[in-house]
């Protein structure tokens, strides 16, 4: 038995959102084909979709004028059209709905998008915020790094002379686009806490952070400090009705910046910058075996919980230290990332009868993954058998972080797994980078032919 | 369910002679304004064209529901119109209109309980029965007890 969703909405909400809902139910009843209709209108969603119900659904019919988060039917069959359409011709869309293939069973891809998608929505409190203001951040970095790689394929020096491009290319990434970072990071972690009137506050502190020193840590710090200054500022402070429109644009802003700015100065700007000083000159100085056992912890971390908050914890770290021209753990981080797909790509085709039919097609797909830097490729094959997977894949990660930090290899963007080392640049040490990875796939690929038990 | 909170006795107007389809929703923005529902003419009125310009609200079988959410309206209402003759609406179905419901939604929907009948109504007219019924309607009265026995 087919069974057909559909969601109706339309601007207003009183009346088109639950006629065609009623419309649909009728026709459906009269033709006996099992269908359920979430509504979107003025009293709110009702009768909302499950994702199971999305999972084992047919087709699904988006009757709708306005959005209706069609994001959740990713890889579904899926009949849009105009709220009234389904008013007027229940019985055409209830035909194209069941006429519609089948899709086939989730893909690989399709199930990492979707763990990735639950993994956003169940974050929470301090984790959620920090996030956001990554994020934010990222694109920023990717930009500068790449740009600022750029201008070093004129010479490592080349940007010194004015008006040449290299020069021009190093104003854009390291003058504009680096100088953004922390600020952003500041202000996105604000805004997630407190909404639009944390914005400015923490886009201030973070904007001061970076002129004190402080580094992405006095970002970090000053997001936060910016947020909960808001947003207790938004429900701390009463005014009579008639005031009430000063506060998210006068009043709050300029307390929360005064408090934010002021603390940032005088209480945590130096104490910070100290960190961040000695973090910075202890990685630049760092001797190879301390490099190495660095390189060797992130690694693991980025392995561990493939995208989870134990892989973002390393992935921040590396990717704040851009900010501090500290490029060492961020190549070992992307190398580290990559290997887990890769060498579960590559168990797939050295222990075949290891895997089950399904698990090898999927290999080629995690392949794929892995060589984009997306570790939560690994996830589906990590989830069937945990034991013996997260094992492995993180030993191949531990070891290639650790030979990317002894090789002195270092990574300029954040982000781009093995298409950045097309730009010239981007990577030192190319050879070794990719001798690094290859070595934690082959790791990985071994641990898991001789752990994993034959299907 | 108390209708007669949501469709004032001036808010019915059978017959309403009108010639276009402009002329019947003003007179029924006025049966709004005299019921008290409405107490800024210009913007609810305007709420409704924009409405209408996104896509007409003649639903087919003869029925149309105009219908706008603006400041401009007081609480949630209802006013009906029975054409004299019936008038050409843009229908999805291409047939004239003799049934008329305007609904009025303030801007900020207090109270979800006369939302929810306004949305009862909404989806009792895809009903074939009752829209038969509706469109027979003679007076305020039978209208009355049409739309309390939802």
């Amino acid at each position: 038995m087919k069974k057909i969703l559909a969601v109706t909405a339309c601007p207003t909400g009183v009346a088109h959102t639950y006629m065609a809902a009623e419309s649909l139910m009728k026709k459906a009843r009269e033709r006996q084909i099992e269908l359920k209709v979430e509504t979107r209108g003025a009293v709110g969603v009702e009768n909302e979709l499950t994702e199971q119900e999305i999972a084992e659904a047919h087709a699904i019919i988006v009757a709708a004028d306005t959005d209706v988060l069609e994001s959740r039917f990713a890889g579904k069959p899926v009949v849009r059209v105009p709220v009234a359409q389904a008013i007027r011709n229940p019985d055409g869309l209830l035909d194209e709905a069941m006429a519609k293939e089948a899709s086939a069973p989730a893909s690989l891809q399709a199930q990492v998008a979707q763990t990735k998608e639950a993994r956003s929505k169940g974050r929470s409190g301090f984790y959620k915020h920090l996030m956001t203001g990554v994020s934010a951040m990222l694109p920023l970095v990717v930009a500068g790094g790449l740009l600022i790689a750029l201008s070093f394929t004129f010479g490592i020096k080349a940007f010194e002379e004015e008006g040449t491009l290299a020069a021009a290319l190093m104003s854009i990434g390291g003058g504009a686009a680096f100088k953004l970072m922390v600020p952003i990071l500041a202000g996105f972690i604000a805004f997630s806490i407190a909404e639009k009137p944390g914005l400015a506050p923490g886009l201030i502190g973070g904007m001061l952070a970076d002129q004190l020193g402080a580094g992405f840590l006095g970002g970090i710090l000053a997001g936060f400090l910016a947020g909960y200054t808001a947003h207790y500022l938004k429900i701390g402070i009463k005014l009579p009705r008639n005031f009430e429109g000063l506060k998210p644009i006068l009043i709050i802003p300029l307390l929360a910046s005064a408090i934010t700015g002021l603390l940032m100065i005088y209480v945590i700007g130096e104490p910070v910058k100290f960190v961040m000083d000695s973090l910075a000159d202890w990685l630049t100085s760092i001797g190879s075996t301390n490099a190495a056992l660095l390189g060797l912890l992130l690694g693991a971390m980025m392995a561990f919980d493939m995208g989870g908050p134990v892989n973002k914890a390393a992935y921040t770290f590396a990717v704040g230290l851009l900010a501090s021209q500290v490029y060492g753990p961020m190549a070992a981080v992307m190398a580290a990332g990559m290997t887990p797909p890769l060498g579960l790509w590559l168990a797939t085709l050295i222990a075949k009868k290891k895997f089950t039919q399904e698990e090898k097609d999927a290999g080629k797909s995690a392949g794929v993954l892995g060589i984009s830097f997306i570790t939560e490729g690994a996830i589906p094959f990590a989830a069937s058998d945990p034991i013996r997977v997260i094992p492995s894949i993180v030993t191949g990660s531990a070891v290639t972080g650790a030979l990317a930090m002894a090789f002195n290899t270092t990574l300029q963007a954040p982000h781009g797994g093995i298409f950045v080392l097309a730009i010239p640049n981007a990577v030192s040490h190319v050879g070794l980078y990719a001798l690094a990875i290859a070595v934690g796939t082959v790791v990985t690929a071994l641990m898991l032919k001789i752990l994993k038990k034959p299907v | 369910m108390n209708i007669k909170e949501l469709l004032h006795e001036q808010s019915i107007l059978i017959p309403l002679a009108a010639a276009s389809k402009n002329e019947v929703m003003e007179k029924l923005v006025d049966a709004l304004v005299a019921s008290g529902a409405v107490h800024d003419r210009e913007a609810y009125l305007g709420a409704l064209h924009n409405r209408e310009a996104t896509g007409s609200t003649g639903i087919g079988f003869r029925v149309a529901i105009p219908h706008g959410k603006s400041s401009g309206v007081t609480k949630p209402a209802l006013a009906f119109a029975k054409l004299a003759e019936p008038i050409d609406w843009d229908s999805l179905d291409g047939q004239p209109v003799t049934g008329v419901f305007m609904i009025a939604v303030p801007e900020a929907a207090a109270g979800n309980e006369h939302l929810q009948i306004l949305i009862a109504i909404s989806r009792k007219l895809i009903d074939d029965e009752f829209r038969e019924r509706l469109l027979a309607v003679e007076d305020a009265a039978t209208l009355n007890d049409l739309l309390g026995a939802i």
